[in-house]
């Protein structure tokens, strides 16, 4: 099968910073050269590039030729993934794609955004006519009608929620990568005593939007083993669902497309929710963690709130969560943002996590959330399972 | 009693249509609330789009309906953005229409926080924009049983 013929090689990150005094074109060469230094690959051996979103390269319709061009670069395959929060993952999936069909042999995927300091992003969608006129602050007030309807079908314990955002905020503890601001303790009272964003979404719900770049080095496992390359990470179940159940005009907001994602990435793996070894969501308000947990098959249906309160999401716990601390306590790299969860899970199946390395290796469990649509819950819903060299 | 602001002192620009979505701003000049009706599948859809949602066939209609419906769910929006800013809290509900079945969002006005609940009736109110037209938003319909 295609996706598992691929190897991730390399993968690096650059520090999270609130504001970046560093152009995002800069981000992506520190990228490059790290995945250069850490794989012995040569420049000139990469022949595919596949970006991120990203806000700071929204205005420019060339941008994957753009990028290529100030990274000098010469490629046969090159593409912007332009799925919002699902694009890092998507990219992974197109990359092992375009190596199995031939378009190219080694890519690299960079994942690169200054949001903070440079938006150039002007949507084009349902809101100028529809949102906008009623002052609706995105994914905030997207997340607190989400969580209202949550809440009256099933209720929702916040001291629940709450652990989820303390588990991750000590895993920011521990990654000298995550935003330094985001770097102090925090308890379940912090959390529940948080100011209302769009209730019932707190502060402490919510990620802070930051500048920051990460990415991967992706080659097919025949190139890796001719370089002499063990260590690798092997992407063996990914499932892409973008706008579920969008023939309905009255959904159950509260089920999202990683039910069938999932289902589809489980069996590519030949695994269940039981078999997970690090579980690493995009998380970009709490609430998104637990509803993946229900849509995966980790719990049943309404039910995630107990399911977090019976189980260990600490990285030496039975269900490792986002070891990095997440997007919300790491800080959220713009729409390259997805990249920081994933980029995690390869760190931890290289066995280079360090102060937060999780104990079982076997794989490692990635999704994405990309795009608020209209009084609905996300666009597109991925899911990437990974494994080390197997 | 937690009072929400109504933001009706807060000038919205009227907004640009599409091609495809100008006949309900024709029809909020008249306060008629006009949604597309897939004649195939006998469906409403709503936001107005350039094809069925159902079938990807263009053959939509559009049928007049009253307005009417039910909280699906709601926020209260204590950060906005503009023109909203600095007119915090207000109401933004999702109300399910009574008569087409499709879910739509609006700012509600005249409804203590206190009041607000998943499926408290509503109805229509519909505010002036300077082109004429008007901007759907919804208040409690006490007839229909709001308290």
């Amino acid at each position: 099968m295609s996706l598992q013929d691929a190897a991730i090689v390399g993968y690096a990150e650059t520090k999270i910073v609130e504001k970046s005094d560093r152009d995002v074109w800069e981000l992506g060469a520190e990228i490059l050269e790290t995945l250069l230094d850490r794989t012995g690959f040569e420049k000139g051996e990469i022949d595919g590039l596949l970006l991120s979103s990203s806000m700071t390269g929204a205005s420019n319709a060339f941008w994957s030729q753009t990028t290529a061009d100030q990274l000098g670069l010469e490629l046969d395959f090159c593409q912007t993934v332009d799925i919002g929060g699902c694009s890092p993952l998507g990219a992974l999936a197109r990359a092992s794609a375009a190596i199995d069909a031939g378009l190219c042999t080694t890519a690299l995927l960079l994942y690169a955004d200054t949001q903070a300091v440079e938006n150039n992003f002007r949507m084009r969608a349902f809101h100028s006519e529809w949102t906008v006129p009623y002052g609706l602050l995105g994914a905030p007030a997207a997340f607190g009608l989400l969580s209202k309807r949550y809440e009256h079908q099933f209720g929702l314990d916040y001291a629940a929620l709450g652990k989820l955002a303390v588990t991750q905020r000590q895993h920011a503890l521990l990654n000298d990568n995550a935003c330094e601001k985001l770097r102090k303790p925090i308890t379940i009272e912090d959390y529940l005593n948080s100011r209302m964003i769009a209730d019932p979404i707190r502060l402490l719900d919510s990620v802070m939007i930051c500048d920051g770049a990460s990415g991967l080095l992706v080659t097919g496992r025949r190139r890796a083993e001719q370089k002499g390359i063990t260590k690798i990470v092997v992407p063996i179940g990914y499932g892409e669902r973008t706008n579920f159940r969008w023939d309905e005009s009255i959904v159950d907001v509260t089920e999202t497309g990683h039910s069938v994602a999932g289902k589809r990435a489980f069996a590519a793996a030949g695994l269940s929710p039981r078999d997970i070894c690090s579980f690493h969501p995009y998380d970009d308000f709490i609430i998104a963690i637990m509803m993946q947990l229900e849509m995966l098959g980790f719990c049943k249906h309404g039910q995630g709130c107990d399911f977090v309160k019976e189980n260990d999401f600490a990285y030496t716990g039975n269900l490792p969560l986002n070891t990095g601390g997440g997007q919300i306590s790491a800080g959220q790299a713009g729409l390259a943002g997805g990249g920081t969860n994933l980029i995690e899970g390869v760190r931890q199946l290289f066995r280079e996590g360090g102060a937060r390395q999780v104990k079982n290796t076997k794989n490692a469990l990635v999704t994405g959330i990309g795009g608020i649509p209209y009084a609905r819950n996300w666009a597109t819903s991925a899911v990437m399972i990974l494994t080390p060299n197997a | 009693m937690t009072a929400m602001n109504d933001t009706l002192d807060v000038t919205r620009e009227p907004p640009k249509p599409r091609s495809h979505s100008l006949p309900y701003w024709e029809g909020t000049r008249e306060k008629k609330l006009l949604v597309q009706y897939c004649r195939r599948t006998g469906r409403y859809q709503f936001f107005p789009r350039p094809t069925s949602i159902y079938t990807g066939r263009r053959d939509l209609e559009w049928r007049e309906v009253s307005g009417k419906g039910k909280v699906f769910t709601y926020t209260v929006a204590r950060r906005a953005r503009d023109p909203l800013r600095g007119h915090e809290p207000f109401l933004i509900a999702v109300v399910t229409l009574d008569d087409a079945n499709v879910n739509v969002m609006a700012n509600v006005v005249h409804c203590k926080l206190e009041e607000m609940k998943i499926g408290l009736p509503m109805k229509p109110y519909w505010m002036p924009l300077a082109n004429g037209t008007h901007l759907l938003m919804f208040e409690p319909d006490r007839e229909a049983g709001a308290a």
